[in-house]
């Protein structure tokens, strides 16, 4: 590389360190969107859900919480269809083949396995991720279920289970995680599969 | 006396949400510089920043290091400009190249700041969205080759290799317009 690269590197470095002009209201929109989370309880929620905690497993334990994974699936049925609870290890992800109309939405039931658990919450863009909006109800064999409804769309989710482990969908496909590694699924109502 | 990264944390922990604007004042500028670079659109670059201090607020218990709030919020906005040139890249490099602009900014000095700023945005533009990033981390953010590997997660060497094709790439597209006035 000549000195006239490195110059030039400099000199475009240089330009691009100049400050850029940003909307003058840009910190007031910032502030409302926060306090607009925090008094729709959001923000303590969120702060709640991801406060760092010590998490001891046992052996036992991390055997309960491999089943709970191996075993987490999601169905989805058509509006005001109650269907039976699934077999363990059915991995059907009935969400991606509906036949419901686009726009229209339909009931989706998500379950999880997880015997162990003393209490499991799905939470996803649907609920802005809190964790108290939508707990999951015990059932028989150790399944988890909640069924909601959902408008057509893309949704990310994710299982939280005794409000300390993240479980993502094995069922579904995966999301990005997100800022923070966590991991995360995907369903998809109406429209295209995902 | 200003206060602190980690004091400002401290308060909006114990409840005052309001102090964190004085986050947001305070590294509004930079990290919206970095953005409109990385994005190449000022409504975008808003956007994504406002949605990286909204996040940034949601998950600040779990912001370990409150002293080195900056470096853990500018992870979140790397992100996000990943997510959103992701999405919108495509359209973003579908602008028109007016020829007779081009011509214009060509033949112009670059003591002419307006056009050799508008030049490099345009050649920044062509530039691989993950050469770009490390390019602008390491010459315009100032930091680190270690600094940018714990922020992207991404090795020394691979960085090493992003900066260097970044380099190459913006010599390639500018090295025309720069000849006229070096």
């Amino acid at each position: 590389m000549s000195e006239h690269d490195d110059l030039m590197i400099a000199r475009i470095a240089r330009e691009l360190r100049k400050p850029e002009r940003i909307d003058p209201a840009f910190d007031g929109r910032v502030m409302a969107e926060i306090r607009a989370s925090r008094f729709s309880g959001g923000q303590s929620a969120w702060q709640w859900l991801v406060r760092p905690r010590s998490v001891r497993v046992s052996p036992l334990g991390g055997f309960a919480l491999a089943g709970a994974m191996a075993a987490a699936l999601v169905l989805a049925v058509s509006q005001g269809e109650n269907p039976p609870a699934p077999e363990l290890g059915e991995t059907t992800v009935a969400a991606a083949t509906s036949t419901a109309a686009p726009g229209i939405g339909q009931t989706v039931q998500f379950v999880l396995r997880a015997p162990s658990a003393s209490r499991v919450a799905l939470v996803g863009d649907f609920n802005d991720w809190d964790d108290a909006a939508t707990p999951l109800r015990p059932a028989a064999g150790g399944l988890w279920t909640v069924t909601i409804p959902l408008t057509a769309g893309r949704y990310t989710y994710t299982f939280v289970v005794d409000g300390e482990q993240w479980i993502a969908d094995p069922a579904a496909p995966p999301a990005p995680p997100d800022d923070f590694g966590r991991p995360g699924s995907v369903v998809t109502i109406g429209g295209s599969a995902s | 006396m200003e206060l602190s990264d980690a004091a400002v944390v401290e308060r909006v922990l114990a409840g005052d949400g309001d102090a964190y604007a004085l986050l947001v004042s305070r590294y509004r500028d930079r990290y919206a510089r970095f953005a409109m670079h990385m994005l190449g659109s000022r409504e975008d670059a808003e956007e994504v920043l406002q949605d990286a201090f909204v996040r940034g607020y949601r998950s600040i218990a779990r912001c370990e290091e409150p002293d080195k709030f900056g470096s853990w919020l500018m992870q979140i906005l790397i992100n996000r400009c990943r997510t959103a040139g992701g999405r919108r890249g495509r359209r973003e490099r579908t602008f028109v190249h007016d020829e007779a602009a081009m011509l214009s900014a060509a033949t112009n000095h670059p003591a002419d700041q307006s056009a050799w700023r508008e030049e490099i945005h345009r050649a920044l533009e062509q530039v691989d969205p993950l050469q770009r990033e490390a390019f602008l981390l390491k010459h315009v953010e100032d930091l680190s080759y270690e600094e940018i590997a714990e922020l992207t997660g991404v090795g020394v060497s691979a960085l090493k290799m992003r900066v260097k094709r970044a380099c190459d790439r913006l010599r390639e597209l500018l090295q025309e317009v720069y000849s006229v006035g070096a």
